[in-house]
């Protein structure tokens, strides 16, 4: 049995914690030291996040979208370029910036009702031309930021063109917005990857959309675009057949797993987040697949949902696909078509939903093995 | 004196490894690092600088240097980065992207 420190989060107050950590066995000291270390950090985390939502940006629930430029340099958010309602620029980074936050802002304001990355209508901040060849997009906590790839090297030396070009980046970036200010996973190992598979799954959402791709349309690539014709790959992830997107000499094979037989093991990237995230991708897709037509009506508003109410700062793999399977059961009815799919979904991954049932995550199971009763 | 940069993280999760030797540098790449290792403090930095902040896809370095009979290694979060060691990891990342793809012989 996994210990789960948050299912006993629920009841225990921390001055029982902090007893049980001062008089309790050696197994149940270490086990409600960590629960206290655990708890505090999600704590501080939640706290920080509402320092973030009390922030003056956060006004009418409108779309309020500002582009800046770093002008190639680390200062953020740099300079105004673009807001609201303003003319195209001309620069293609700042325009992509502008209209990908726009088709994003309007899945979640259209499909779902949620106003912008705090569901209060937060202002939202896009940065472009950060640093010179940088390689990325983030989000730092508050906003979106794109590097230009490797605009700084010669044409024939150039792997990653600038990160706007797939509006699926930007969709990603705007839903750890999302993500931080809901279910605000931990960013690491499989909470971590659940983190990324929800920015992946929200990305491809805005370009299904779009594109007015149905499931079995849609091509279900991550960052097409994002590389140049020097890299032998057709983007940075598959959801539909994650570990295929790229096979390049230079840059190595796309690791992503798609079953939890081949889950990777490392330390590095805060425990594979950008690689294990293929697992929920590809049963997100299989759900999708299964449900039939646009992704983003029945699929999609399971995952929000779920994501919205139900995910916690630690939840894993096996929790999401609980947690989506209870959501469809709530939204489309018990043992509805929607609800199979999730099944079926997740079972393609390796994942049974049920595996964990209500009572041994419940607040008495829970306390009862951190006291290493049961 | 060498140097080998491993980047992981970001949104690709592509890592960016490799190594730069200063002997088979052009002098001038060659000064302009030894100079940054130098005023960087490189080797008196803590080995693992975590980043500081929220956020995602964000890069982790990790950034061994040899110089003689010294040997360091540090691990540091992008948001972590020392005002004094930005130069050296902006530096030191142009030059191993730069050699990437092997130019033609």
């Amino acid at each position: 049995m996994v210990f789960r420190p948050s299912s006993v989060f629920c009841i225990l107050p921390p001055y029982m914690l902090e007893r049980i950590a001062e008089r309790g066995s050696d197994a149940q000291r270490s086990r409600a030291t960590q629960t206290i270390q655990l708890t505090s950090q999600m704590r501080a985390e939640r706290e920080a996040a509402g320092r973030v939502a009390a922030a003056p940006t956060a006004g009418p629930l409108v779309k309020q979208r500002v582009v800046y430029t770093a002008d190639f340099t680390s200062t953020l958010p740099g300079r105004v370029v673009r807001q609201e309602g303003g003319a195209p620029t001309g620069d293609p980074a700042s325009d992509e910036a502008y209209d990908g936050a726009g088709a994003t802002y309007d899945l979640y304001w259209d499909v779902y009702q949620r106003s912008s990355v705090d569901g209060n209508g937060l202002r939202l901040d896009s940065t472009v031309h950060y640093q010179r060849g940088y390689d990325n997009a983030f989000w730092n906590g508050q906003q979106m930021v794109y590097g230009d790839g490797d605009e700084d090297l010669p044409p024939d030396q150039r792997l990653f063109n600038r990160f706007t070009i797939a509006i699926d980046v930007i969709g990603h970036e705007l839903t750890h917005g999302v993500t931080q200010y809901t279910g605000n996973l931990n960013y690491s190992y499989q909470s971590g990857a659940l983190n990324e598979s929800f920015s992946d799954v929200f990305g491809s959402l805005v370009k299904q959309r779009g594109l007015g791709q149905t499931a079995t349309d849609a091509d279900w690539i991550i960052g097409q675009g994002l590389f140049t014709a020097n890299v032998n790959g057709v983007g940075i992830r598959s959801m539909k057949a994650p570990g295929t997107a790229y096979d390049d000499p230079v840059l190595g094979k796309d690791p992503q797993p798609a079953h939890m037989k081949d889950y990777v093991n490392t330390i590095n990237d805060n425990g594979g987040v950008h690689i294990n995230s293929g697992i929920p991708n590809h049963a997100f897709y299989l759900t999708a697949y299964e449900v039939g037509g646009y992704a983003w009506e029945k699929a999609g508003r399971i995952w929000i949902v779920t994501l919205r109410d139900k995910i916690r700062a630690s939840s894993n793999f096996q929790n999401a696909a609980d947690l989506t399977y209870a959501t469809a059961g709530e939204l489309y009815g018990v043992n509805s078509l929607e609800q199979q799919a999730v099944s079926k979904g997740w079972a393609g991954v390796g994942i049974t939903v049920g595996q964990a049932t209500p009572d041994q995550n419940g607040c008495l199971p829970g306390l009862l093995k951190l006291l290493g009763i049961r | 004196m060498k140097i080998h940069l491993e980047r992981t993280g970001g949104f690709t999760g592509i890592p960016l490894t490799g190594t730069l030797d200063t002997d088979q540098l052009s002098p001038e790449d060659s000064q302009s690092l030894r100079e940054l290792v130098e005023s960087s403090g490189f080797f008196s930095l803590e080995a693992k600088i975590p980043s500081s902040g929220g956020g995602a896809d964000r890069f982790t370095y990790l950034l061994t240097i040899e110089a003689g009979e010294r040997s360091h290694t540090v691990e540091i979060g992008e948001t972590g980065v020392p005002g004094a060691l930005q130069a050296l990891i902006q530096r030191v990342t142009l030059l191993v992207r730069q050699r990437r793809i092997a130019p033609e012989p």
